[in-house]
């Protein structure tokens, strides 16, 4: 081992051991060859880590960061690696530090509604595990099966439920955070209401591990609702399909998720998996209501009105969640139309969706590539799926180019570079596009203060 | 036929399929041995990577990614799962095999897979094992599997040199002991019906010919007593499923040729007992050359699972004969997710008088033993195995059932480290017990 990109030397990997034991440092080179990727494709480039630590506790976690910082060595936090904007990957060499070890549930309190769980819980995990005793977790990444705590708070991300229940940056409630530095911080505390000082939470959440590496969380519960139903509204157009989302939130219906899936994404769901959808239409809605079981019905029977109205060709009113599950498992379809898939996010205001998924779908063909668009239609936060082989030189280039457009769009109907994603490393080249020069200075201050040394994942959301 | 389908796949025949990897990461949320490591490196998209490496010319095959190759189960639980439908149990399968010219098996993983390879062998197995069972087949078994650890070390630690093989060689005899007891003898019963006129082979797999004959007693009182003619043919040699799956796959071929060359043309069903017996005729046609390929290729048509096969008939169930017990069931792999056969065990035993039937939380995941990975990587299998005895004792059966000779290594691995004697049963013990019992 010589060839390493940081700081690092045999001396400080022997100190990772001691404070972790052998089996939690990895050096071998097919071993680091596992960590330089996340869920993101980037094609052939290798950013390879020089070592790979697994802690099992917050206190090994300090004494890391610390020997990290004294040596200016990089550290990445990683859990399940779902990331779709890189930022997992450790561009500048140096520490990956993989926190599926720290996968415990600590306490879940029905009293005060709150749980406290380590970065590596994974979502999936918790919202079962909370549903057992009747509560809640809303957040709804579509990897929840997998991705973790740890990594929704890094990217504050959603899912399908944030129309209504808004994403993780609406439930966590306090933090503790290891600085660079190697200092524990703790963040607000385990109550709904909060005004103590500075909201160093907030600023936490969705920081994508450029200011601290999260190691305990406290998060909001909510009762679980009695009845969930959902429905699929098949449009011949998108512009009737958007007319209806306007209509059932003018209506002031509140749906848990309301999706839109363009024809593409239907065409390609049915020629891999068959689930029934019918690949003449232009547009579908999938819908989910939820509460009390009498509000479900008059719910779901406000939104078929409001969909026969806009002239909804045919509804489907499914029995239960399975249904609607199979849909989105069904989805991951478009990895199976070529080799690599890039899962795009985009948001614009929510009157500007069928806008957006016009012109999304004119720069994807202006430049011959397969593109299927779904979107969370309820917030305005759009994502295509565009389907290439990256080895193909000229479909990654006019990839590059279309994603540049595609944002530009985004920003000129009065929306953002994300949704849910967040920036990474994929999109920092365009944050002046979305940000104001004193919003990003200021940010850029934040990130100084809080890391001098820039070790903790450095080039991510700046452009360097 | 052209040349290029006859060959066996090899790893570069799958390398779009490896690329195509887009690594969204889900196989980590179904993947046994990833909850036990919590590594990158042991779940389908780490070895993908190293794969593409390999293919790309990036990196090369040595001990340390055959190690990681060896860190598969090969359960197939991922495909269900990967959105993109790549098999990570074929082609680390493939990938072994390739893996295996610049890296020796170990002592005894090649160890095992040679005796399963000769039928002379498996008969001297057979021989230490009736030894092995008047001797130790009794109470002092009970204390083997509580004590084993401890006692049995201390006396081989004599033999400092080898000691740890012959710890895991002990603990693979100790497993086999739950494996050795005989729940069922055969007994010639009274058919119920007309003698049916299908041609029937029974492929009965090595652990029924060699270790432990109950289950076999069992599908013959079964398929008897409802009037199926069962026809064995004597040259049967071991599935081969330790060798494809080790990537082996001389050995395998070997074998998938003597066992298509003992079925007649004419046969109406292949009926096997073991989930990874059936699931290997399913592999057979891309093992085997010219002629035998068009047979293997109908053959793997035409076999069928013992469970499947009941299920599907109306078979015997005699009235007023009762077998009160709470069972649980646990799906192995290769019948599930090779075979698609879950539901019909369940069928059965349900259709039994006097049967509670509990499912456990999460039947379908794998036992931990696959094969010769109970051997190799006994502390990952044990923790799997562990975990799965914890999901059995839980729902509080007083038998678990299943479907598969591997599975039952996996299962009394587990229960044996949870100090459980909990009898492990195949479905159609139970069924031969009742007709045993109907005509007392």
């Amino acid at each position: 081992m010589s060839e390493f990109s940081s700081n690092i030397n045999d001396k400080i990997i022997n100190s990772f051991k001691s404070i972790l034991g052998n089996q939690n440092v990895l050096t071998d080179y097919e071993d680091r060859y596992c960590y330089a990727y996340d869920a993101t494709a980037i094609g052939e480039t290798l950013y390879l880590p020089d070592a790979v630590v697994l802690p099992e506790n917050k206190e090994q976690i300090c004494q890391i960061v610390k020997i990290a910082n004294k040596n200016n060595i990089p550290i990445v936090p990683r859990a399940a690696g779902t990331n779709l904007v890189g930022g997992c990957i450790p561009l500048k060499g140096g520490i990956v530090m993989h926190l599926s070890k720290m996968n415990k549930i600590l306490n879940i309190d029905r009293n005060n509604l709150i749980c406290i769980v380590q970065p590596g819980v994974v979502v999936g995990n918790l919202q079962q595990e909370v549903s057992d005793l009747g509560l809640f977790y809303p957040p709804d990444p579509a990897s929840l099966k997998v991705s973790t705590i740890g990594g929704s708070i890094a990217q504050s991300s959603g899912g399908p439920r944030g129309f209504k229940y808004g994403t993780t940056k609406d439930y966590v409630l306090g933090l503790e955070v290891v600085l660079a530095d190697g200092t524990l911080l703790k963040t607000g505390g385990t109550t709904v209401k909060n005004v103590t000082g500075y909201n160093l939470t907030q600023l936490f959440v969705g920081s994508e591990g450029t200011l601290g590496i999260v190691v305990e969380t406290t998060l909001k519960l909510i009762s679980k609702p009695e009845e969930q139903q959902v429905m699929l509204a098949y449009f011949e157009s998108i512009n009737q399909a958007a007319e209806a989302i306007t209509g059932i939130i003018s209506a002031k219906i509140t749906p848990a998720t309301l999706d839109i899936m363009d024809k593409n994404t239907m065409v390609t769901i049915e020629n891999f998996h068959h689930v029934g959808l019918p690949t003449n239409m232009e547009a579908v809605l999938v819908l989910e209501v939820d509460g009390f079981k009498e509000s479900v019905a008059v719910q779901t029977q406000q939104i078929i009105d409001i969909c026969n109205k806009f002239g909804a060709k045919n509804i489907r009113v499914s029995q239960n969640q399975q249904e609607a599950d199979e849909l989105w498992f069904a989805f991951g379809a478009v990895a199976r139309l070529r080799p690599n898939v890039l899962t795009e996010d985009a948001v614009v205001p929510r009157d500007k969706i069928p806008e957006f998924i016009t012109k999304t779908r004119e720069i994807f063909d202006r430049y011959n590539l397969t593109v299927c668009i779904m979107g969370h239609a309820g917030d305005g936060n759009i994502h295509p799926n565009v389907s290439l082989d990256l080895r193909n030189k000229e479909e990654s280039e006019n990839f590059e180019k279309a994603a540049e457009e595609l944002f530009d769009t985004a920003i000129e109907l009065g929306g953002s570079l994300s949704g849910e994603h967040g920036i990474g490393m994929l999109k920092s080249g365009f944050m002046r596009k979305a940000l104001d020069e004193n919003s990003i200075k200021y940010m850029k201050e934040i990130k100084k203060l809080f890391d001098p040394k820039n070790i903790l994942n450095p080039g991510k959301i700046f452009h360097e | 036929m052209n040349e290029e389908k006859t060959k066996i796949k090899s790893l570069k025949d799958y390398a779009e399929d490896v690329y195509k990897c887009t690594k969204c990461g889900l196989c980590q949320s179904v993947c046994p041995i990833y909850k036990s490591t919590g590594l990158e490196t042991t779940v389908s998209r780490g070895k993908f990577t190293l794969l593409n490496g390999i293919i790309n010319g990036k990196l090369k095959f040595n001990k340390k990614i055959a190690k990681n190759l060896e860190l598969c189960l090969g359960c197939k639980a991922c495909y269900d799962f990967c959105p993109s439908g790549i098999s990570a149990e074929e082609i680390i399968a493939a990938a072994r095999n390739e893996s295996l010219k610049t890296n020796k098996m170990g002592f005894i993983k090649g160890f095992i897979l040679d005796n399963f390879r000769s039928n002379f062998r498996l008969s001297l197995l057979k021989i230490f094992l009736d030894i092995y069972k008047f001797f130790f087949l009794s109470r002092h078994c009970e204390e083997l599997a509580t004590k084993q650890s401890k006692n049995v070390s201390w006396f081989f630690g004599l033999l400092r040199f080898a000691r740890n093989d012959i710890n895991i060689l002990l603990n693979t005899m100790t497993l086999f002991n739950s494996q050795l007891r005989e729940h069922i003898k055969y007994r010639k019963l009274k058919p119920v019906k007309p003698q049916s006129e299908l041609n029937i082979v029974y492929f009965p797999g090595c652990i029924n010919n060699y270790v432990n004959p109950s289950v076999k007693n069992a599908v013959l009182i079964v398929l008897e007593k409802n009037c199926f003619r069962v026809n064995i043919p004597k040259n049967f040699t071991c599935c081969g499923i330790a060798a494809r799956s080790s990537g082996d796959f001389k050995g395998f071929s070997e074998l998938a040729e003597n066992n298509i060359n003992q079925i007649p043309d004419d046969v109406d069903y292949i009926i096997t007992d073991c989930a990874s017996c059936g699931s290997v005729w399913e592999f057979y046609p891309d093992f085997v050359q010219g002629k035998l390929k068009e047979k293997a290729k109908l053959l793997a048509k035409k076999t069928i699972n013992i469970n499947k096969f009941l299920a599907e008939r109306e078979i015997y169930f005699p009235e007023n004969i009762e077998i009160n017990k709470k069972i649980t069931y646990h799906d192995p792999c290769h019948l599930k997710r090779f075979q698609n056969v879950f539901e019909e065990p369940r069928k059965i035993l349900k259709q039994i008088q006097g049967i509670e039937f509990e499912e456990m939380k999460d039947a379908d995941v794998c036992c931990g033993a696959a094969g010769t990975f109970c051997v190799s990587q006994p502390q990952i299998s044990k923790a799997i195995s562990s975990e799965k005895a914890q999901n059995i004792l839980d729902t509080g059966a007083d038998i678990v059932c299943t479907s598969c000779a591997g599975c039952k290594i996996g299962l009394s691995q587990g229960l044996i480290e949870k100090n459980s004697t909990i009898p492990i049963y195949h479905p159609v013990e139970l069924l031969a017990e009742l007709y045993l019992k109907d005509e007392k």
